[in-house]
């Protein structure tokens, strides 16, 4: 794919929210999307038609991620109000919630069988949550991390989990090891590439790092954008060949994945661009990628 | 009269039952028979009679008839066993004995009996040993003795002779005699007549007197063993008093015993020659050679016994042994009588049968010392040859006076120096030099060569101090990093590449003179190439200047010579000596100084300032801080990515959601975490904080650092930053403070507050109006947690949590006993989240027993709970409520109070941001606040004195809060979170059961509740809360101030509500 098919222009803008949006998802067939932010809500889009169509509320404060299962029935979101919130889609109402994060929760994560939930929290924990039992105790801990988990990824059988300790740390469930790889930096997202053999860390350094999963090695880095203090996504695109980020100027950057040049940026925010979803299959689109903006409040 | 011939009647025995009771009881038991009968099996029925008694079957030990008629209990009979042995668990051999089926009783009887011979049929003694042995013990059981424990065996011997012995000596045995006598000889005789009769047989008759005497001999030989083994069969204990010093069972003639009897007959003392002596043991010798045959070989009923039949090692045949005498290590005992005894034994030490030999086998091999070569010298010459220059030298010689002639004296300073300097070749080269000089005499040993030996001593002494210096000095970067300029520079090698100007003097030159200045080259770096004009010590003679200079940098660079330095200017031979002379001596100056200037640098600096003079031969050091940052870089690119395994467990669980199999299945699980609740609340310690406090103020000048992830909506105040700082610590510490104040036990605080109610204090006020701000703000702390908690899920769970906290209070609700009942007006029907605080104000005033006020505070409550949009502020309620003024008063005041604090600290409030926010800048206020509080507050306080008769209702338990308080303001750190803590525990008190006292603490909650009921709109509702917040605050200030009555008040309203 050529850099010139990358998104540049603006497609829709999903108005609503009262306060920064800290997390934007696509649902799993693309065709709807889900916002949270600081307004302790999250809202579920059209971003094809630029629709509001229902807002999830019942957070205490600000939500920081959700996720969607891959049949869309029901959420995940958490927050600072230190719960996991495992909700109906359709209902809107809240299935369970699950309670024990120390602190603010960071990232939240359902596995393949949309069986578990995964959150990473402040409180250098990650935590998987059983969704089909009734308990709400947390079915694993892991407290490995020095510092705030930032952002975690999940695969059929690991669990991945970035840290501000400078780690990305891989929990593989089935052999029960865990691989923790030192970038020296601050790990704000992870991502993983599409084949999942690498994965993306996006660093408080302002640098992308590639690494191989199976061997740990730097494959890349990638450069030019700011990223020294927010919480920002970062992603490789649908075909694995451009890697791009948000910066804290308001600018999306697309780099090539191999020889790490800026293939295209584009000032899309005001403000810090917080977060983007990533559309996941190529449909009615022209680019296969589709990038949700959003306004922070100072511009909004 | 029936009654009183009963009384009359003694009765004994059991009456006759009655006719009817009897049949009666008889038509039950058939009846009950025959229901039994039928319905229980055969086993379990019970046989009776006809009267329904149980039937005595009267067998022999007898019994009531039971089981499967009188056989067994069970319906098999005995219960069989099945044998189980599986690999776990493998069955034993199980060893039957008798006693498995035997009853007590039985073995009881068994018990006595055992099995053994009686003394009649006793043939070896074994009865009476052990009966002896019994009796023994028995004995020692009445007495004990001084040995404990059990007799030894052997110390108990039978006292009776066994039969068999009896036997044996009545058939003629004795004692200390072999019982086969008789059988074995008759068996070796008809063994020696069978070989006679071989012999007669098959040889001639030429012999046989030999035979016969042979035999004779044999059966002498056998007679003498006869009489020898006798007691071998019985051993018979002879006393041997032990006489020597060996350890006890030490035999030194174990592997010798034919030295024993040597031994002996020594020691007995006999006199006899020593001829004499020996002989029995010669006899003895060869009475075994001829008697013994090896063991194990037999020889058959019709052989002889010949050479290979007899025992080579017993035989002297096979080896003739030659006597060296043992000489024993003796007693010392016996050694002072035996001297006599040795003066003779040492000429006839010999044992009979040997001889002394007359050469020795084993000898000393010798070798010769290896051959020194005559041109070796003693002493090793190192490969550095200054160093063997020193060692040369270090015999001091001895001090002389200096020459007399002047001239001489200089030049022989000179030289010495020099020779210092260039080494030993350059004494012995001048001296073949200057052989002719009458000059130069005193390298030959003429005159001066003792002042000039001195000389060379000192000025090498000089050098090798300064050449250690040197070493000192280069030792430390050479640790730091070697590379090849750095270990050149240090060495003293010429860098390869060369200035251009230095090169084209130097490498032009293409006479060779001798180079006897290479040892200064590498022991000197090459620091003094280029000359700073202030080092120009021949300054007023020009061409002197040149020469010096020409002269320093054929020192310093060594290599090739121009034959003109020599002296082409026509100068005399002296004259080039002494200007030499004087030019070592100014370059000496020159480095002298130029070291000095270098030491005081630090070492590593100091190989950049020489590489620095050096100027760009050595373009490393300028390169090298360039590059440091890109090296570094290059290390941390080295370092990360780095990889690490763990072994890590997933819970089975997981692994099962995950659809995979656990990895560790069938392992002992991990040992539960035995943290407490308490420590995982407190998981961020305070260093952290700050850390976390500190990175924030470094990350980002605009933004919040990442753990916090929330982009910041943009503050026009710059003030509003620090409070984010502030907030962040807050934030962080928050969990802790909140678990703490529910859990911790503060009841103590509470009895500490009681015990102190006397106590009355009037200089605490600001300290009190402080801490009501702390609380004030820590409302809306707890605001934003009931939000948390669940502000528009239904209530139940924000009940029992509320429980929790209540149970965990209740303590302090019963200690605050002293409940002062209040008339209070206050309904049921007010709204309760909203009257809350207000209740608490008028239960305070129902001191004074004011009626009007409850009646104003259910007024206030209704308008309250209408709201004001815009009353995010005190002010705006006294406003907003026009109807109210009249008996709002206090009420205003008190907003109109808080009002003042808040406005006080100039803030930018943003609607839109949450509860949080709002947080934030209360926080913020108090803490302004708290600077200025000995002023502000104090104010309040005044007014509040002279409107409300407080006076004598001042808590004292929050004066002592505020005591503390003002020690955790000057502890900055933290500072907040005890404010939070001292906020939460206030709450929890609030909160004691009662439900506004919930209402005032989860106010929101309640509020939101209560907003449903009358339905207002969600934005209004919104405000309100806003408002009531503000209200409540306020309320609550109130509350605390008079917190001494808050416990009664509470508990009262409590009362009130149910």
């Amino acid at each position: 794919m050529s850099g010139s098919e990358l998104p540049r222009k603006e497609a829709n803008v999903l108005k609503g929210h009262e306060g920064a949006v800290l997390a934007a998802r696509f649902n799993n067939d693309g065709n709807y999307c889900l916002s949270c932010g600081k307004d302790r809500t999250i809202r579920l889009w059209n971003p094809h038609r630029g629709i509001h169509i229902k807002t999830y509320k019942s957070h205490g404060r600000e939500v920081r991620d959700v996720h969607v299962t891959s049949d869309n029935s029901k959420l995940c979101s958490c927050g600072g109000d230190r719960q996991v919130f495992y909700w109906d889609v359709s209902t809107g109402r809240v299935i369970r919630k699950f309670r024990g994060h120390d602190s603010e929760v960071n990232a939240v994560k359902f596995n393949e069988y949309s069986s578990v939930v995964i959150s990473a929290g402040y409180d250098r924990s990650v935590r998987a949550w059983d969704c089909r039992s009734h308990s709400t105790e947390p079915i694993q801990i892991i407290d490995t991390f020095s510092d705030s988990v930032m952002s975690v990824c999940l695969t059929k059988t690991e669990i991945l989990a970035g840290s501000v300790d400078g780690t990305v740390r891989t929990f593989d469930i089935r052999i029960g090891r865990e691989i923790s790889d030192d970038l020296g930096q601050p790990v704000n997202c992870i991502s993983l590439s599409n084949d999942g053999n690498c994965v993306l860390a996006s660093c408080l350094d302002s640098t992308l790092r590639l690494l191989d999963r199976s061997t740990g090695e730097l494959l890349q880095e990638y450069k030019g954008h700011t990223c020294k203090s927010y919480k920002m996504d970062s992603c490789l695109t649908n075909t694995d060949a451009h890697v791009t980020s948000g910066s804290e100027d308001g600018f999306i950057f697309f780099w090539d994945l191999v020889d790490a040049s800026v293939v295209s940026t584009f000032r899309a925010h005001a403000s810090v661009v917080t977060s983007f979803g990533r559309h996941k299959k190529l449909k009615q689109r022209v680019s296969s990628v589709v990038y949700l903006k959003w306004e922070l409040p100072g511009t909004n | 009269m029936m009654d009183a011939d009963e009384e009359d009647f003694v009765f004994i025995g059991t009456p006759i039952e009655r006719e009817e009771e009897l049949t009666s009881r008889k038509k039950k038991a058939v009846a009950e028979a025959a229901g039994q009968l039928r319905s229980l099996p055969s086993w379990k029925q019970e046989v009776r009679d006809e009267e329904g008694r149980r039937r005595f079957h009267g067998a022999f030990t007898g019994g009531f008839s039971a089981g499967y008629y009188n056989t067994v209990g069970t319906k098999e009979g005995w219960t069989p066993q099945t044998f189980t042995s599986s690999r776990k668990n493998r069955a034993e051999m199980k060893q039957q004995t008798i006693f498995n089926f035997l009853d007590e009783d039985e073995k009881e009887e068994m018990q006595g009996h055992s099995l053994g011979a009686s003394l009649q049929f006793d043939t070896f003694g074994f009865t009476a040993a052990e009966l002896a042995r019994k009796q023994a013990e028995k004995e020692q059981q009445r007495r004990p003795s001084a040995i404990p424990g059990p007799v030894p065996d052997e110390m108990v011997l039978p006292a009776a002779n066994s039969v068999g012995i009896k036997l044996l000596l009545k058939m003629g045995w004795r004692h200390g005699h072999s019982i086969r006598d008789s059988r074995r000889n008759s068996l070796y005789d008809a063994r020696r007549e069978g070989r006679k009769a071989l012999l007669a047989l098959c040889a001639d008759d030429a012999k046989p007197s030999v035979a016969e005497s042979v035999t004779d001999h044999e059966s002498v030989a056998e007679q003498l063993d006869d009489d020898i083994c006798a007691s071998g069969n019985t051993p018979v204990y002879v006393l041997n008093p032990k006489q020597d010093m060996h350890g006890l069972g030490y035999d030194p003639f174990k592997h010798a015993p034919e030295f024993r009897e040597r031994k002996r007959l020594r020691v007995s003392g006999n006199k006899e020659s020593v001829n004499r002596r020996h002989t029995p043991m010669k006899d003895d010798l060869s009475a075994s050679k001829s008697g013994k045959m090896a063991p194990g070989f037999g020889i058959g009923a019709l052989e002889e016994l010949d050479v290979e039949d007899e025992d080579i090692y017993a035989s002297g045949s096979g080896y003739d042994f030659e006597e060296t005498y043992v000489q024993e290590v003796e007693e010392p005992t016996r050694m002072i009588p035996d001297n006599k005894q040795k003066q003779g034994k040492n000429e006839q030490t010999v044992l009979a049968g040997f001889k002394v030999a007359s050469n020795f086998d084993h000898e000393m091999e010798r070798f010769d010392p290896p051959s020194i070569p005559n041109d070796f010298e003693p002493h090793h010459k190192f490969p550095a040859p200054l160093e063997n220059e020193y060692k040369l030298a270090d015999l001091p010689p001895p001090e002389v006076p200096p020459v007399e002639d002047n001239n001489m004296r200089i030049l022989i300073e000179g030289f010495a120096t020099l020779v210092a300097r260039c080494g030993k070749l350059f004494e012995d080269l001048s001296k073949e030099k200057n052989k002719t000089n009458p000059l130069f005499c005193f390298l030959t040993g003429g005159n001066g060569h003792d002042y000039y030996a001195r000389k060379l001593w000192e000025e090498q002494q000089k050098r090798k101090d300064e050449r250690k210096q040197q070493l000192n000095l280069k030792s430390k970067p050479n640790v730091q990093k070697m590379t090849a300029e750095v270990r050149g520079k240090i060495l003293g090698e010429r860098p390869l590449e060369r200035n251009s100007k230095d090169s084209g003097s130097s490498v032009s030159t293409v006479d060779v003179h001798l180079q006897f200045n290479l040892s200064d080259t590498f022991t000197k770096p090459a620091s003094l190439n280029d000359i700073p004009e202030s080092a120009k010590p021949f300054r007023d003679d020009p061409a002197k200047q040149e020469r010096f200079e020409r002269f320093l940098k054929e020192k310093y660079h060594g290599g090739l010579r121009t034959i003109d330095s020599g002296g082409a200017s026509g100068m005399s031979e002296s004259d080039r000596a002494r200007e030499r002379l004087d030019f070592e001596a100014a370059t000496e100056k020159m480095e002298k100084a130029g070291w000095n200037k270098e030491t005081n640098l630090s070492s590593k600096q100091q190989v950049f300032d020489i590489s620095a003079m050096t100027g760009p031969q050595f373009t490393y050091s300028g390169m090298e801080q360039a590059k440091v940052p890109p090296v570094e870089e290059m290390m941390a690119k080295k370092m990360y990515p780095k990889r690490e395994e763990f072994q890590w467990r997933p819970s089975s669980i997981l692994c099962k959601r995950f659809d995979m199999i656990d990895p560790f299945m069938g392992k002992a699980p991990p040992p539960p975490r035995v943290k407490s609740r308490m420590e995982t609340l407190i998981f961020t310690t305070d260093s952290v904080k700050t850390t976390r406090a500190e990175q924030s103020v470094t990350a980002n000048k605009d933004a919040l650092p990442v753990s916090q992830s929330e982009p910041q909506e943009k503050n026009k105040e710059t003030n509003t930053r620090e409070i984010d700082g502030e907030m962040q610590n807050a934030n962080v510490e928050r969990p802790v403070d909140l678990y703490k104040a529910i859990f911790s036990d503060d009841s103590e605080d509470e009895g500490e507050g009681s015990s102190r109610n006397q106590v009355e204090d009037t200089g605490k006020e600001s300290e009190v109006a402080n801490t009501t701000l702390n609380r004030l703000i820590a409302g809306d702390f707890l605001e934003s947690l009931g939000k948390e908690l669940g502000l528009e899920v239904p209530p139940e769970p924000i009940y029992s949590t509320s429980k929790a906290t209540t149970s965990a209070s209740l303590k302090e609700r019963s200690s605050a006993g002293d409940v002062k009942t209040l008339p209070v007006g206050g309904t049921p029907s007010v709204p309760v989240s909203q009257n809350g605080a207000l209740k608490v104000q008028e239960a305070v005033s129902g001191k004074s027993s004011h009626l009007d006020i409850t009646k104003e505070r259910r007024s206030d409550g209704n308008e309250l709970g209408h709201g004001n949009p815009q009353s995010g502020d005190g002010k705006a309620i006294g406003t907003g409520n026009p109807e109210n003024n009249s008996g709002k008063g206090k009420r205003e005041k008190m907003v109109a109070d808080n009002d003042r604090i808040r406005t006080g600290s100039t803030r930018h409030r943003s609607w839109s941001s949450s509860s949080s926010d709002d947080g934030r800048h209360k926080r913020h206020s108090r803490r302004r606040q708290n600077q200025r509080s000995s002023v502000s507050s104090e104010d309040e306080k005044n007014r509040r004195h002279s409107k409300r008769r407080w006076g004598d209702t001042e808590d004292e338990r929050f004066s002592t809060h505020s005591k503390r308080q003002h020690s955790r303001n000057s502890a900055s750190v933290s500072d907040s979170s005890e404010d939070l803590r001292n906020d939460d525990r206030s709450r929890s008190k609030e909160e004691r059961g009662s439900s506004w006292a919930r209402g005032s603490s989860g106010r929101n909650r309640k509020r939101s509740k209560h907003r449903t009921d009358r339905t207002d709109s969600p934005s209004r509702s919104y405000h309100g809360t806003k408002k009531e917040r503000a209200e409540s605050k306020g309320e609550k200030r109130k509350s605390r101030d008079r917190g001494r009555h808050s416990g009664s008040i509470k508990s009262d309203s409590n009362r009130k509500y149910r």
